[in-house]
């Protein structure tokens, strides 16, 4: 799970430092526990800085360049060869190798690694090279700034808040190679699209264009199928901040039962499922996530959440509500059950951590709290996206590479 | 009768193949290398080809040596240095803007002050400045997003186009903005006059529409797009244009005839405003280069007083007679003659070397070849650009070298340019886009979320009307 992205330049008067900050910013809700940049300079020098921390934290002390990438995620890139620097987003098993193979033959390194990662790379003489994974595991974008950059990028989040422009989402397979001179696309291999389900359902951003995909509507029409699929008679629905309020207003909708803004935030927004010990999950939550009475209060209400892991979050989520006066707590989840681990690097736990994957619903609904809980159906989630190009590994057990 | 045509390029290719198309006709150019494209025309016309710097000086020598019944004057240059008034000089018509009248696209503040003094529709508001340092401060001081560029017509160079409304970078942003201000300002250098010109900046599709003036009629022509960036998917630095695309009709999927007609109305009314400030009439065509904003509808970018290129390479083929219409154009009878336009809408690609438009000496000397013949059957055609024909080999300029222009569905068009460029060959990578014609789509959204603005502010009453304020600057 990680953020990429890539500027470059046309006009080297620009220091374009302040562009990937901000542009890394713009992806960081793909993750954030570790980011980093590679500056390339007007001597033609690569400078890179990482730290385990947000790219919101990232410092930048010297580092000057008219070409760079970005990285934010929970890994330690951009990680540099000699005249070349690169960052992944998926699993690199054997980073030394492949980035001296990269270096030496872009082209040819890909296609004999066949990889099922997506990346971009940055080299001493001046290009951005970004390659996106033939399944399309890994959402990829390409954009321009005016007449003065180029600016690639996993989601398009990054070139709004910087002022650019998305021009298409790379293909599945594609190679973008990018200098002062020329903008080329290499076919590499056919795309085989497999498109991450949890990009749709959780990952990108709400005002991201992912996948030929306009996130917010996709969301919409999710919390539309939980309603088709679960009519529950209640007072109240109640989205899971952020990701599952588009879920709840599109089942509000489709319902007619009225929607209620349930929890306020304090402090910054930090993902429960990507805190890496129970402590930050149960502290976490609280932390995050505070419940306002009214929207509770003597009312039978219908909860919805993007996806549940062990449980942990949901649980201490419905025992406030309940001290708050909730009469009935009904649980609807936007995605069917997550069962599997991923091998492509997006963080499912593993299956023992996995509490759809170890108890039935009944008993599920018990350790939760709730009077009731719901998955999104397969077909529900297929018909939502309105494809079936995907990759559903973590929630059938069936990956595309194997 | 002998048509004396003046300029190199694509355009001028198209412009003397449809004055070729009338079989009395000879075909005389002066460029200033062999453009191989006109080359053939002016063999198979039995005219002849003069080699030399477009100067007024050296295009009195050839008029004395050819005597020509008409002179057709392409690019903006020679009408800057007043070509066009050489020919009237000697009593030949000319299509053309004479020097005066062609000052509505030389002088970008002129063109701009005209519009407020007569207060044309689609205008921005503008500062000048005549030194470096003034425009830097202005820069530096507001916060908003604005337009530099030279203060003249310095070919599609120099302009910086910067979208402000992210104040957290706008330090940056001010920052490239102020130190390529001297960049800019060394590329229009006419003493006494303004070298800066900053416009606020608008949003929103583009579009050019060409106008033919005989000093009395004026005549539009159908619409036509181009495509400014360099690279593929609209990225990169800027160029004079890589392409465009005409139709179908009159109009363009995202311009709808009230935004044709305003526009039109626009142009008229520049046309008069020039005449009456120079006190010539205007001979020749006048372009209004065009972007549909929310500010007013159909505003304008800027004015040419020539054909656009590529442009011209996508309007002049789809146009029953055209070389007809210059002819009349330059001896007043556009009166009463009919405009036939071909519904099919027309899809024009520019191929450049590699290093167009950074690294212009890299993009030059290179050879190419075409299998002229075999383009042409599958229904396509060429002008040749930068390119020149040296012995017996086609040896690049440094700029954009053909246009491979093709009419019918855009669909069908790229197929057949895309097999075109298979009949291209040469010993240097060779740039084009592909994506031209096919974002229409997106065009026609665009336009339509302007349109919410413009027909909201129409029934307010407040087109046209918008400020900045910065807190050291103040109003402006
Ligand atoms: N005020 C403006 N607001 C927004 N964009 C602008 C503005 N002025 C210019 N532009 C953009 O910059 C491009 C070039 O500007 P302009 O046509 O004035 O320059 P030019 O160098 O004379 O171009 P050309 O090659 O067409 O002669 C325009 O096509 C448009 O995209």
């Amino acid at each position: 799970m990680a953020g990429l992205i890539g500027i470059l330049a046309f006009d080297k008067i620009w220091n374009i430092n302040k562009f990937l900050y901000y542009g890394l910013i713009g992806v960081q809700h793909r993750g954030y526990s570790k980011s980093g940049v590679s500056l390339l300079s007007e001597e033609g020098l690569i400078r890179t800085t990482r730290a385990s921390v947000a790219p919101e934290d990232l410092e930048f002390g010297e580092l000057e360049g008219w070409a760079g990438i970005g990285y934010a995620g929970t890994l330690n890139y951009p990680v540099q060869g000699k005249g070349i620097s690169m960052a992944v987003d998926g699993v690199l098993k054997d980073q030394e190798k492949f980035i001296e193979e990269l270096e030496k033959d872009p082209i040819e390194a890909v296609k004999r690694a066949k990889p099922t990662f997506t990346f971009v790379a940055i080299t001493r003489d001046g290009k951005i090279i970004a390659y996106r994974d033939y399944l399309g595991l890994k959402p990829l974008s390409i954009g321009g700034f005016g007449f003065d950059m180029a600016i690639v990028s996993s989601e398009m989040t990054s070139m709004n808040v910087i002022g650019g422009e998305l021009r298409r989402e790379v293909e599945p397979g594609e190679m973008v190679i990018i200098d002062r001179l020329n903008v080329e696309s290499v076919k590499l291999f056919p795309p085989e699209k497999n498109y991450c389900s949890i990009e749709y359902i959780y990952q990108a951003r709400i005002d991201s264009f992912v996948d030929e995909r306009e996130i917010y509507s996709l969301r919409l029409r999710i919390g539309e199928r939980l309603a088709e699929e679960y009519p529950i008679e209640a007072d109240s629905v109640v989205g899971v901040p952020d990701t599952a309020v588009p879920f709840a207003l599109g089942y509000s909708k489709k319902t007619g039962i009225p929607m209620d803004l349930g929890f306020t935030r304090t402090g910054s927004p930090i993902r429960t499922m990507l805190a890496s010990d129970d402590f930050t999950k149960v502290v976490g939550i609280q932390l995050k996530l505070n419940p306002i009475k009214p929207a509770f209060f003597n009312k039978r209400v219908v909860l919805i959440d993007d996806s549940m892991v062990t449980g942990t979050t949901l649980k201490n989520t419905v025992f406030s509500l309940r001290r708050l006066g909730a009469k009935e707590v009904h649980i609807l989840i936007g995605s069917p059950k997550l069962t599997s681990k991923c091998p492509y690097g997006v963080a499912v736990p593993e299956e023992k951590e996995l509490i759809a994957a170890n108890l039935p619903d009944d008993e599920i609904a018990k350790v939760i709290g709730a009077d009731s809980i719901h998955w999104l159906s397969l077909e529900g989630l297929y018909s939502a996206i309105g494809h079936r190009s995907l990759c559903m590994g973590c929630m059938t057990g069936k990956y595309p590479t194997r | 009768m002998k048509v004396l045509i003046v300029g190199d390029g694509a355009r001028e290719n198209a412009l003397a193949k449809s004055l070729s198309l009338e079989s009395s006709n000879e075909i005389f150019a002066l460029s200033s290398y062999i453009n191989p494209g006109i080359k053939e025309i002016v063999d198979s016309t039995k005219g002849k080809y003069f080699l030399g710097e477009i100067t007024p000086e050296q295009v009195r020598e050839v008029i004395s040596r050819v005597n020509p019944d008409m002179g057709v004057i392409g690019p903006e240059d020679p009408l800057f240095r007043g070509v066009s008034d050489e020919f009237r000089k000697e009593g030949i018509p000319a299509f053309g803007a004479s020097k005066k009248n062609a000052r509505i696209e030389e002088s970008k503040v002129w063109a701009r002050w005209l519009m407020w003094k007569y207060e044309i529709p689609g205008r921005l508001r503008y500062k000048a400045f005549s030194t470096m340092e003034e425009a830097a401060k202005f820069i530096s001081e507001y916060g908003g997003s604005l337009a530099v560029k030279p203060a003249g017509q310095a070919g599609g160079k120099g302009v910086k186009v910067i979208a402000d409304i992210q104040a957290y970078l706008s330090k940056d942003k001010r920052q490239a903005m102020a130190k390529s201000v001297n960049e800019i300002g060394s590329y229009y250098n006419k003493e006494g006059e303004p070298k800066i010109i900053v416009e606020e900046k608008v949003d929103g599709p583009e579009y050019t529409l060409h106008v033919l003036s005989d000093g009395n009629t004026i005549m539009p022509l159908p619409l036509a797009q181009d495509y400014k960036n360099a690279y593929q998917d609209g990225i990169g630095p800027e160029t004079g244009g890589m392409g465009s695309v005409s139709g179908p009709g009159f109009l363009l999927p995202f311009i709808n005839q009230d935004e044709y007609d305003e526009t039109f109305e626009i142009v008229k009314r520049t046309v008069s405003a020039v005449e009456k400030e120079t006190g010539e009439s205007y001979t020749g065509v006048i372009a209004g280069q065009m972007m549909l904003t929310g500010l007013w509808g159909p505003t304008v970018i800027e004015y040419y007083s020539r054909f656009g290129d590529p442009e011209a390479s996508a309007i002049i083929p789809r146009i029953q007679d055209f070389g007809d219409l210059v002819v009349r154009t330059a001896t007043g009878h556009l009166s009463g003659a009919k405009l036939k336009v071909d519904e099919r809408p027309s899809l024009v690609w520019a191929v450049s070397p590699l290093g167009y438009p950074l690294d212009r000496k890299l993009a030059s000397g290179h050879r190419i070849s075409i299998d002229l013949p075999k383009v042409r059957e599958i229904g396509c055609d060429v002008f040749f650009g930068s390119v020149a024909l040296e012995g017996s080999f086609l040896v690049t300029k440094g700029s954009r070298a053909l246009e491979l222009v093709c009419l019918g569905d855009f669909e069908e068009s790229k197929r057949r340019l895309l097999k075109s460029m298979s009949f291209i060959d040469s010993d240097v990578k060779l740039i084009y886009r592909t994506d031209i014609g096919s974002t229409i789509q997106e065009q026609a959204e665009k336009a339509e979320i302007v349109r919410y603005t413009y027909t909201s502010r129409k029934s307010r009453g407040t087109l046209g009307v918008s400020a900045d304020w910065s807190p050291n600057g103040g109003l402006w």
